[in-house]
Formats: structure tokens, C-alpha cells, sequence
């Protein structure tokens, strides 16, 4: 667990506060919610659990843009304004890319169910991340490509660039395919903006 | 063809009032250029099949450019891994020309100027249909030519008989580069034009001596008819073709002799209209030449007769008439064709059921072009002359049935950049034949030679390959008939394809010729085989000169060798 939702945007689109100092016995690492990381969000009991990626970090500071001064030093704050501290957090965008039945079924695309507020979140590792991906043959499959590409974020494309470079590990057999949609979304981000054509 | 499932549904539309469009995965591959596709719609309350040609085929759908970059990996595993499970991913846009629906009462297509509605479903036309509707008469007809099957179906599905009538009175062209098949096509209608139901007169003129094998309709089977009918075959070699001299006209005669003056061309006019007033129509030469002598007397009235026959007689290039008289004799004298007393005769010639191929292999392009434009003349002549009943039977110019004339390499007689003895006579037989029963056929590999006015003169066109861009312009300008979707198909046609267009057919078609019952007689030389050949050949005659014995020479090896 790295971190609970606080917020959602939209149906597919959370906000996740990470854990900060003293929130938990071993405070997460960057690495734990890293651009790219899938993620999982337990659902209400017999319903499964949300698979999202992070596509988004911000770290949060309230004391930004307030520029009259404080009295008290910073040792003395953790005293006297312990809250104040904690309002500095870091920030991480999930958006929803399918679900995981009951009985461990993946589904990919926009999920029917919606996550509570203050769900926990929990990094998926490579185990969980192939089970996601693996079709009922075997081969690897990313249904929810065109959801990420329909975010309208600049940084879709580099997501998703992010995610099959990972598969490309996960899945050596299905290197191939994997490499000419990484092709195109690579000739997409880096020389589409320049004009490249199609 | 199955034609249960519609092969898509209209979208809209097109660019005309008689053009719609549909949207099709065509799944099959079926909607290529040139295919027929029908809807049903309701006229005067009844169901009618509205029969359409595929005239462009446009993508609308397509998987990205980058699915495909790697061949080892099928696009639509690409699509699959980003969540893609639906099928028919390519979808067209299928344009269409509307033809209307066949009315059997006037053996035509009715318009119905109204293009389906959005929606409606679009079924590939059924070959019986086809079958029915594109040639104006049924195989087997008398009239009826079957040339082929549609292209667009398997071979023989759809068969495509033209309708003859409508040749022997509109005439035909052949037009296709080289290679293409233009002469295979011709003996194919020859043997139709030549086959028990039909038992045409046809003249081939055959500058190539390649319808030779046109012999074989003879002994063939199909060709026989319980009757007793067979096809004659009559080959006229170069050696045989006889024009008599006095058929000529002053026409021909000027073109015929070269670089003459101003003065000449008089004398020549003056000697002609002297020779035909002085002898009759069947002057010979000698006396054609006396008529130049008196002819130039005439003109300078300066010389008596006596005076002017000997200094003739000392010296032939005496003044004009010696000029021209020269020229007479070098063209006329010297010809193995041109004579004073022999024709051939138009009996010979043209006959039903006989098919003369008159060759003209070894025979100089001015000689041909008069051997045809004499021929050509005379048989107008004969046919009006026989309509107006003017001769009868046993006359020489009795000619009571219709003839066709098959010309290759025609634009060598009508040629668009001169005016010939041969254009002139053509173009009158275009314009004037129907009235009279003659009929031409016209075939080139050039049409961009060819004259325009000849060209689109021919209201029945069977057009087969050609790639050179000024032979398509001129076929475009010319052809009114053929639309342009089918001009496309030009370039892109095979050996044996053909698009038929004109009065011959209900529609423009492309069609798959059929195999011709005689063997092809204009079989390119293999080459290398010939090469290959004559080297084995030469190998051993070199064997034999390695174990010949020495000749005996008197400067030769031995006697040197003694000494």
C-alpha cells in the first residue's frame, strides 16, 4: 500500500495522496508510484478490485504563494502545527484501465464500478501485471490503449510507451507485435509533434 | 455467383444524378472495377432490378500505416493487442453508374434517373441476369457473335455475344497495343462471322500474311452444318493480287507516281479524262501513255503529232508527257500487281460463306494503300450498283449481298496526319456503307494515327490493352461510348481482355475473350530457340568439316608441304 484515494475527476480518473512521514511504519519510495506503475484498488466485497496505472504525480504545498512570514521555526512547527506539516503531500493521478473479477478474470476498458474514497491503493507487481495482460491463449493484450490515448494528456503516448516497454519484458513471445505498436506510438510522440506524417 | 447476402448498402448519392455510392467490407473481393451490382426498386409498381457498374472503389477504413511496418506481424494482431475484437476492419466506398433496368420490349436500359435510398442493400447482379441482359442477342442466334465471357465472372459464366447486325451496319474497331491480342480477337470474330448461323461474306485485308490459319475453319467440325455448309477460305497471296490499271483513279494515279509538278498534274488529268473518252473504261497502258503524248500536244500546240512522236521516240524524258510517262512506267510498268487486263474479281472476292484474306506481306505501302482503296471503291460501287439495280446477274459489278471488310494495321490507311486515296474511300464507306451493305472493320495499334473522323466513325469497339498515354487520349476523344472508369481499366488489361462498347452490346463490358477454335497465325518468332538451333546445327556442320578430308588445291596444304 503506498498510498488512499482521496478524490476522483471522473469515473476512470482518481487522485491518490501517498503516505508521507509518519503516516505508516515504512513510508513508500518514489519508485512505489512512479509514472507508468499499475496499480490495484480493492472494491466492495464479492465485486473485485480496480486496476488503474498512474499516469500523473503532483506534489502538493499549501505554503506556496503565501508570502507573509512565520514566526516559528520549522523544529518548533512540528510542535505547535504538527498539521500544517502534513499538508504537504505528494499526489498521484490513477486513471481506471479495467478490473480484476473475483476470481481473478481480467477485463480491460472502463470499469462499471466506481472505488470508494479512502480505498487503499496497492502497487501491482510483475506476477499481477502479467496476469492482467495475459489473454485466455497466452498472448498479451492492451484493451485499454485507446482509453489511455482518448485521455488528451500530452503524456499518453509516453505512458503507454511506458507500459509496453514493460510487457516487452513481461511477455518475450509476444515481443514482436509488441515492438511495432511501440513503433508507432514512439514515431507518434517524438516526430509527430515535429511533422512527421503517418 | 451467390447473391443471397448483399455485398454492402448504399450510403448516398454520387457524383451525377445516374451515379450512387456504397459502402461495402466486400469481404470476398468482389467489388472490382467493371462489376455489375443491382437493387431492387419499385417502377410503374412493379419490382424492377436496377442493374449498376462498379466504376470506383475507395478505402474508408483503414488500419493505421503503422500496424503494418513489420511483415512479420499481421496488422490485425496489432489491432487485437490494443483491444480490437471487432471484424470486417477495411470498409470501402463503392461508386457506382446506374444502367437502369433492362426493358426486353426495347432491348435496352431504362434510366430511372433516381438513385437508391440511403440504406438500401446492394446484391452482386446474378449471371443468369448478365447473361441476359448485356448481349443483344442470345448465343446461338443467327447474329449472334460470342466473343467471350464477362471478365469480372468465372470463364464462360456470363457469355458475351455481340450482335453482328449491328457491325455489318456500324462498323467495328479493334483497337490494342501491341501484344495485346488485336488479331487473336479478329480471327475470333472471323470465326463467328464464318460459322453456320451467320455465313458472312468477309474480305481480310492482311498486310502481315497472318490469317493463314483461318484455312483450319475448313475441316473444322464446329464449322459444319448439316446442310452441307462449310466455310471457304480463299488466301489471295501477293503474287495473285491483280489491279488492272484502268480501275484507278487520277486519284490514285497522282498519289501513286511520285514528285510530280504542277505541269505534270495537268498533263495527267488532261491524259486520263483523254484515255477514258478514247478507249473506253478499260484502257491499257499503252494506250494511256499515247494519251499523255496527245495530252501534252494538246496543252503546247506547238508540235505536229509526227514531231512530237519522234522526238518521244528518241527520247523519253522528252518535256512533260516524257516526265510523266517516265514515272508512269517506273511505278505501273515494273508492278507485279498493276496490269492492263486483270482484276480480281468482286465474285472472288466476296462471297457467303467465304472468308478471303487478301495478303499483302511483300507489297509497298503506296500499292497497298491503292490495292485497298480500289477494292474498297469497286465494292461500293458494285453494292450501289446492284441496290439501284443498275446490274444483274453475270455482270461483273453484281453484288447482291452484304460484305465486311476486315482491315489491319488500319491506320496505315487512314492515317490521322495525311489524307489518302485509301482515307477518302474509307470514310465514305463509314458514312455511306449501312445504306448499301458494306461494312468495315478496323484494326490498329496505333489508334493515336489513326484518324479521328475513322475512329469514331466505328460505333462498335473492342478495345484491348494500350499503354501508350497519346493512344489512350485519342481512344478517350474518339470512343464516346466507353466511359472513362473503363479507359482506366486500359492499361491495367491482359492478354485477352477486352472492353466491348458500342452498338454491338447493351453496355459497355469488359470481357474475357474466348479461345479461337483455328490456331493463332501471328505467333511471334522465339528467338532464342531459333538462335539455339542454329547453333547445334552450325556445331555440326563444323564436325563435319573438323573430319572432312583435306581438298586437293594446287596452292593448297598438301601441295606445300610436298614441295
Amino acid at each position: 500500500m503506498f498510498g488512499k484515494l482521496i478524490k476522483s475527476n471522473a469515473h476512470t480518473d482518481y487522485v491518490c495522496q501517498v503516505y508521507g512521514r509518519g503516516e505508516v511504519d515504512s513510508p513508500p519510495s518514489p519508485a512505489d508510484y512512479a509514472f507508468g506503475t499499475f496499480v490495484r484498488i480493492p472494491l466492495s466485497v464479492g465485486h473485485g478490485q480496480l486496476v488503474g496505472v498512474i499516469y500523473d504525480t503532483v506534489l502538493l504545498n499549501p505554503e506556496f504563494g503565501s508570502l507573509g512570514p512565520r514566526l516559528s521555526p520549522v523544529s518548533d512547527l512540528a510542535v505547535f502545527s504538527p498539521d500544517y506539516l502534513a499538508e504537504k503531500v505528494t499526489l498521484v493521478g490513477i486513471t481506471a484501465v479495467g478490473m480484476l473479477a473475483p476470481d481473478g478474470m481480467p477485463a480491460h476498458g472502463v470499469p462499471p464500478l466506481a472505488a470508494q474514497i479512502d480505498t487503499l491503493v496497492e502497487r501491482m507487481d510483475d506476477d499481477a501485471v502479467c496476469a492482467f495482460h495475459r489473454t485466455p491463449a497466452g498472448g498479451v493484450q492492451m484493451g485499454y490503449a485507446p482509453l489511455l490515448l482518448g485521455l488528451g494528456s500530452p503524456l499518453a503516448r509516453h505512458l503507454l510507451l511506458h507500459v509496453v516497454e514493460r510487457l516487452g519484458h513481461l511477455f518475450p513471445a509476444q515481443v514482436a507485435t509488441l515492438a511495432v505498436l511501440r513503433n508507432e506510438l514512439a514515431w507518434q510522440a517524438a516526430i509527430g509533434p515535429l511533422g512527421g506524417g503517418a | 455467383m451467390t447473391t443471397d447476402t448483399p455485398l454492402g448498402i448504399t450510403r448516398g448519392p454520387g457524383e451525377t444524378p445516374h451515379e450512387y455510392t456504397f459502402i461495402s467490407p466486400d469481404r470476398t473481393q468482389t467489388a472490382r472495377g467493371g462489376e455489375f451490382v443491382t437493387y431492387a426498386a419499385m417502377i410503374d409498381g412493379e419490382t424492377q432490378q436496377i442493374l449498376g457498374r462498379i466504376t470506383g472503389r475507395r478505402a474508408v477504413r483503414l488500419l493505421p500505416n503503422g500496424f503494418l511496418a513489420d511483415p512479420n506481424v499481421p496488422p490485425e494482431a496489432v489491432a487485437a493487442l490494443i483491444g480490437y475484437v471487432g471484424q470486417d476492419h477495411d470498409l470501402f466506398e463503392i461508386a457506382v453508374t446506374i444502367l437502369g433496368y433492362y426493358d426486353a420490349t426495347l432491348g435496352d436500359f431504362i434510366n430511372p434517373r433516381l438513385p437508391p435510398r440511403p440504406g438500401t442493400p446492394i446484391y452482386v447482379a446474378e449471371s443468369d441476369l448478365l447473361a441476359r441482359v448485356l448481349s443483344k442477342r442470345a448465343v446461338g442466334q443467327t447474329g449472334a457473335a460470342l466473343v467471350g465471357s464477362l471478365l469480372s465472372r468465372p470463364a464462360d459464366e456470363v457469355p458475351i455475344a455481340i450482335d453482328l447486325r449491328a457491325i455489318t451496319s456500324t462498323h467495328l474497331a479493334i483497337i490494342a497495343s501491341t501484344g495485346a491480342g488485336k488479331s487473336y480477337l479478329a480471327g475470333v470474330l472471323v470465326e463467328e462471322l464464318m460459322h453456320p448461323r451467320n455465313r458472312a461474306a468477309v474480305l481480310i485485308i492482311d498486310p502481315h500474311g497472318e490469317y493463314n490459319t483461318l484455312t483450319q475453319m475448313q475441316a473444322g467440325k464446329e464449322f459444319a452444318a448439316p446442310d452441307g455448309y462449310r466455310p471457304r477460305v480463299d488466301i489471295i497471296r501477293p503474287d495473285d493480287v491483280k489491279v488492272r490499271t484502268s480501275s484507278l483513279t487520277l486519284g490514285d494515279l497522282r498519289y501513286l507516281l511520285p514528285d510530280l509538278s504542277e505541269r505534270m498534274h495537268y498533263v495527267l488529268g488532261r491524259a486520263y479524262n483523254l484515255a477514258g473518252r478514247k478507249y473506253g473504261e478499260k484502257w491499257t497502258l499503252a494506250q494511256f501513255r499515247m494519251a499523255v503524248r496527245e495530252a501534252e500536244q494538246e496543252i503546247s500546240g506547238k508540235k505536229s503529232p509526227a514531231e512530237e512522236a519522234e522526238a518521244l521516240s528518241q527520247d523519253d524524258d522528252y518535256g512533260t508527257a516524257g516526265a510523266v510517262i517516265w514515272r508512269v512506267n517506273s511505278r505501273l510498268e515494273s508492278s507485279r500487281i498493276f496490269n492492263d487486263f486483270e482484276s480480281l474479281p468482286l465474285a472472288r472476292l466476296f462471297h457467303p460463306g467465304q472468308c478471303t484474306v487478301l495478303q499483302l506481306n511483300e507489297v509497298d505501302g503506296r500499292e497497298q494503300q491503292v490495292v485497298v482503296a480500289t477494292l474498297l471503291r469497286r465494292l461500293l460501287q458494285a453494292l450501289m450498283a446492284t441496290e439501284k439495280r443498275q446490274v444483274d446477274q453475270g455482270d461483273e459489278n453484281y453484288l447482291p449481298y452484304p460484305a465486311f471488310v476486315l482491315i489491319e494495321e488500319a491506320h496505315n490507311f487512314a492515317p490521322a496526319s495525311a489524307d489518302l486515296v485509301s482515307s477518302q474511300i474509307l470514310k465514305t464507306i463509314l458514312s455511306e456503307g449501312r445504306k448499301f451493305g458494306v461494312a468495315v472493320g478496323l484494326i490498329s495499334q496505333r489508334p493515336g494515327r489513326l484518324d479521328a473522323d475513322v475512329l469514331s466513325q466505328c460505333m462498335t469497339q473492342f478495345i484491348l490493352r494500350i499503354v501508350n498515354p497519346i493512344d489512350q487520349n485519342r481512344v478517350a476523344e474518339s470512343v464516346e461510348s466507353v466511359g472513362r472508369d473503363l479507359l482506366r481499366e486500359l492499361p491495367a488489361l491482359s492478354k485477352g481482355q477486352a472492353i466491348i462498347a458500342g452498338a454491338a452490346v447493351n453496355t459497355p463490358v469488359l470481357c474475357r475473350v474466348r479461345q479461337r477454335l483455328t490456331e493463332h497465325g501471328a505467333e511471334d518468332v522465339d528467338a532464342p530457340a531459333r538462335w539455339v538451333e542454329w547453333f547445334e546445327t552450325g556445331r555440326e556442320q563444323q564436325g563435319k568439316r573438323d573430319h572432312a578430308l583435306p581438298a586437293e588445291h594446287t596452292r593448297g596444304r598438301n601441295k606445300l608441304l610436298k614441295t
